[in-house]
């Protein structure tokens, strides 16, 4: 064939970026090519008629009247209920299984058994089933007889770093590993030795944090929609809709394309919710096998043993400062406690970056199930941690901890944020004296910074389509978590078109629209909200051509939309008369990401106040304000929202949650919501989610993360301000403070 | 278990004795798979039955439609709305099914409850009301309208048992204080962290009403 030589055109500059990621809920950095030149942008952060403005949320009204459908709510004809069976041990190995009990319960129509031998958790699960209720389902999973042989267990980290502590994960073919792995170092041990010479102050301490519960008030679960044929619709309660139909389709035997998954509502992940899980597989498995829906969400034991949970940590930390406040060296030996997973922790010393530094990071295993990302992974573990041992160097040098930490910080944001904090939580109201205050309800201030990237990545690809009658939609596959995606999605092409949020409607959640992003590394705003834009400009040019000859040929990028009309050369029509214009199709636009609308790295400060009562160790947070910047607020109403839910968790965190375990069986002991205290409507404190407005970039950053990381600080430095007790232990609950006011002397209680 | 006098001066009694009773009247014919409850037959009716597994068939009032449904008598009111009933009822979550979290909150004759909790036969001849008979997305009531306004959900799977115990309430009492709208939900638990906007969307919601 004749070669043509038409002209090509000329290839767009390109630039490359490293962007995150998210691989399980834990964001990595990859290198991506990108266009170089830009389009339009945002504009002033003060000059846009919806976003950051307080948009309340499109989907509030379905799910304040219960009319939203989740994964759970989804019940279709001739539906069978999953149930999972667990191994009670936590290590044994299954020598027998009967299920011939458990298959003559009428109504129990398949069983199927988990590819393991060998368990390592309480909590394993061993085999699941599928009935026409959950109650028969329930019957089944109890008429089944495992029998194992119950092998050595170690749940108790100081037990299981003993040498001859029975072995958790099993050795890598190549060579022979304790429970304890080196996992990194950095930094210089000898510059550190040297430096703490120098020092004028040091403190050398241990911190814990507990196995933390994601408590997603949805549990992890699925509906698979397969009957036999060629085609499956799988509804997930998952945080990334494009983790779902691989490996759906791997289990259920048929290609992946033929595999639709849907996530319209999810009732909570926290970083939990990625891939179909072992609960998908064994859904898709009964689901392939009766030719018929199966709807197996997990029950809340379930969720408590088999989700993951937020590593614990064990970190031990030496740090040094000159009288003048500035650190000259930070050591630390950090383990992390995953279970037989890997578990995760920031490395020390976090944000400080004064001075030398020198870490060890460990895996140390336990039998107990793997970790899981959890909001901001590992970074509330090594937030506690520092923030904790800055607060005991003020105090030891007898500095003001917000100075100490304006000394040793040196971003302006920080020193901003810091003094704004101050002021709302009234500062100047502390007593410099820890335990000082008069009475035995004592007061107490303590403060805490944090930070995180929260740029996007180059996946979501969006549509928006603007029909001859005037309708807009804008698709993409992505899922909302609770956290306004579908709200923002709506409100950035309604502003580009000069509509109302009411006058756009978005289709999300499903697979077969655009590839977007799963929600993990607080990526999601920062990765969509480029592409709907893109793909709203796109959008708008393509309409104004076709409007332009209606409008005296005016230019199309000149044409403005505003308030519902279309208009140039001093003409104006309404939207809908401007929309006739469009063919029979309407016009459609493809939208991909720019990384000049998105950036990467926030800054935020927590303040807390709280109130203990010296005679009976009990705590009351009394106030709490965080700020935070991030760049463009898409929506204010939300953001404040996710600022608020981020101190909420880590209050959690800090004062009530963790899993108590027996040493001696191996089981967790509170895997309930009974026994496992999430933070209720009594314990709430007054909360000040503040919004940074100095920030000024035009860009959109994540924040969902950064807001859980430094209130857990915050309030652990609070409650030292108020007792002269340092809990170095999370949670801090009355008994330790009991303990040790106990230890530290008489403390007095004599009002004034 | 307690007795308790509901609205209308009845006595609501949850004993083992009157469900039981209940069962009989509703169920009759029907056989179920429970000791204790053949024994309590036998002993009024001075037979013997023998136990098998089986259904009972109920009629339900929900949201003012009355409805036959088949359940076990082990089957709660939360699995009868959410499984058995034509069309499903899903507003009230299935969370922690042991009556901790309050998100399966329903109005029984008015009063919240946890319909985790109940048998469904032991909810005959009542009145129930889940968060789907206290309004539409068209037509919200005032707590529902104001739990929009405020934010006061993220992912929403607690916020109908937030609207159903603040909506009874604020019934009872139309101008709470913050301290009482934090008593009033301290059955409901919630894990985004809506908590601040729950408040303020309820009391916002008592201002508009009264």
């Amino acid at each position: 064939m004749q070669q043509q030589t038409q002209q090509q055109p000329a290839a767009k500059p390109k630039k490359k970026i490293r962007v995150p990621r998210v691989i399980n809920g834990v964001e990595q950095m990859v290198e991506i090519e990108v266009d170089e030149d830009s389009g339009p942008g945002w504009g002033p952060n003060d000059k846009h008629t919806l976003l950051n403005h307080r948009i309340p949320r499109v989907d509030g009204p379905l799910k304040a009247s219960g009319t939203a459908k989740y994964t759970y709510d989804m019940r279709l004809p001739g539906m069978l209920y999953g149930r999972i069976l667990r191994c009670p041990h936590a290590h044994a190995r299954i020598t027998s299984m009967n299920t011939d009990a458990a298959s003559a319960i009428p109504g129990v129509k398949a069983i199927v058994k988990a590819p393991l031998e060998e368990t390592r958790f309480s909590g394993a699960p061993v085999a699941a089933v599928a009935a026409i209720t959950p109650e028969i389902a329930d019957d089944a999973i109890h008429a089944i007889v495992v029998k194992y042989e119950i092998l050595p267990h170690v749940v108790i980290p100081d037990e299981s770093i003993k040498p001859g502590a029975p072995k958790v994960v099993p050795d890598p073919p190549d060579r022979k590993e304790d429970n304890l792995q080196q996992k990194a170092k950095a930094g210089d041990l000898q510059k550190v030795e040297a430096a703490f010479a120098t020092a004028d102050a040091i403190i050398e301490a241990e911190y814990r944090t507990a196995r933390l519960h994601h408590s997603c008030l949805e549990t992890h679960g699925m509906v698979v929609d397969y009957r036999g044929g060629e085609t499956a619709t799988v509804y997930a309660s998952t945080q990334g809709t494009f983790t779902i139909p691989e490996e759906s389709a791997k289990f259920l035997g048929l290609p992946q394309s033929a595999v639709t998954a849907v996530v319209q509502h999810m009732g909570g992940g926290f970083g939990s919710k990625f891939g179909i899980g072992t609960e998908g597989m064994f859904a898709c498995r009964l689901s392939k096998e009766t030719k018929s829906p199966v709807k197996l969400m997990l029950t809340r034991y379930d969720e408590f043993v088999m989700t993951g949970n937020r590593s614990a940590s064990w970190q031990k930390i030496k740090a040094g400062v000159k009288k003048d406040g500035s650190l000259v060296a930070v050591q630390s030996r950090q383990y992390r406690l995953g279970g037989v997973g890997q578990g995760s922790q920031a490395g020390q010393p976090y944000i400080y970056r004064g001075g030398e530094f020198y870490r060890e990071i460990y895996a140390l295993h336990t039998n107990e199930d793997s970790s899981n990302a959890m909001r901001a992974p590992g970074h509330p573990q090594a937030s506690f941690a520092i923030e904790s041992l800055m607060d005991e160097l003020a105090y030891k040098i007898q500095m003001d901890p917000v100075a100490f930490r304006k000394k040793n910080l040196l971003s302006p944001t920080y020193h901003r944020q810091l003094d704004r904090g101050a002021k709302e939580i009234g500062w100047s109201r502390r007593n410099a004296m820890a335990g000082g205050n008069p009475g035995p309800l004592k007061r107490g201030f303590g403060c805490a910074v944090g930070t995180w990237g929260g740029g996007g990545n180059n996946q979501c690809k969006v549509d928006v389509t603007v029909a001859r009658d005037g309708s807009v939609v804008v698709a993409v596959g992505v899922q909302d978590l609770g956290t306004g995606t579908r709200t923002y999605t709506r409100a950035i092409v309604a502003e580009e078109f000069g509509l109302q949020v009411t006058d756009v409607t978005e289709q999300i959640g499903n697979s077969k629209l655009g590839a977007a992003v799963a929600s993990g590394g607080s990526v999601t705003a920062a990765s969509l909200s480029p592409s709907v834009k893109d793909a709203a400009i796109k959008a708008r040019l393509l309409f104004a051509e076709r409007v332009a000859p209606l409008l005296d040929n005016a230019k199309p990028e000149d044409i403005k939309f505003a308030n519902g009309t279309v208009s140039a050369n001093n003409k104006s029509i309404t939207w809908k008369q401007a929309s006739a214009s469009l063919p029979a199709a309407g016009i459609t636009s493809h939208g991909v990401w720019r990384s000049d609308l998105q950036a990467t790295g926030v800054q935020g400060c927590c303040f807390a106040e709280v109130e203990v009562d010296v005679e009976t160790g009990f705590i009351r947070p009394i106030k709490m304000v965080h700020i935070q910047n991030g760049g463009l607020p898409l929506n204010r109403l939300t953001m404040e929202s996710q600022i608020n839910g981020g101190m909420i968790q880590s209050l959690g965190m800090s004062l009530w949650e963790g899993r108590v375990i027996d040493g001696e069986l191996g089981m967790p002991l509170n895997p309930h919501f009974g026994d496992y205290k999430l933070p209720g409507s009594l314990e709430m404190p007054e909360l000040v989610p503040i919004i940074d407005d100095d920030d000024k970039r035009e860009a959109v950053i994540g924040i969902a993360e950064p807001a859980v990381i430094p209130a857990v600080g915050a309030i652990a430095n609070a409650v030292f301000n108020a007792t002269g007790v340092r809990i170095r232990e999370l949670p801090i609950t009355p008994d330790k403070i009991l303990m040790g006011l106990m230890n530290s002397g008489p403390i007095s209680t004599a009002k004034v | 278990m307690s007795k308790s006098r509901d609205e209308n001066g009845r006595m609501h009694d949850p004993s083992r004795r009157k469900f039981l009773k209940g069962v009989g009247i509703a169920g009759a014919g029907a056989a179920v798979a429970d000791k204790l409850w053949t024994e309590a037959q036998a002993e009024e009716q001075g037979t013997s039955l023998k136990t098998v597994s089986g259904s009972v068939k109920i009629s339900l009032d929900v949201n003012g439609k009355t409805q036959p449904v088949e359940v076990e008598p082990r089957t709660t009111l939360l699995n009868a709305l959410r499984n058995h009933l034509e069309p499903a009822v899903t507003g009230p979550k299935l969370v922690c099914d042991m009556g901790t979290c309050g998100a399966c909150t329903v109005l029984i004759d008015g009063q919240p409850a946890y319909s985790c909790l109940i048998l469904a036969v032991d909810a005959t001849n009542k009145k129930i009301t889940t968060v789907e008979g206290l309004g539409s997305p068209e037509k919200p009531n005032a707590v529902q309208a104001a739990f929009v306004e405020h934010d006061a959900l993220m992912c929403g799977f607690c916020t109908p048992g937030f609207v159903t115990s603040i909506s009874a309430y604020l019934k009872k009492n139309p101008n709470p204080s913050l301290a009482e709208v934090r008593e009033a939900c301290k059955g409901n638990f919630c894990r985004c962290g809506t908590y601040p906007r729950v408040f303020e969307a309820a009391l916002a919601a008592a201002k508009k009403s009264v």
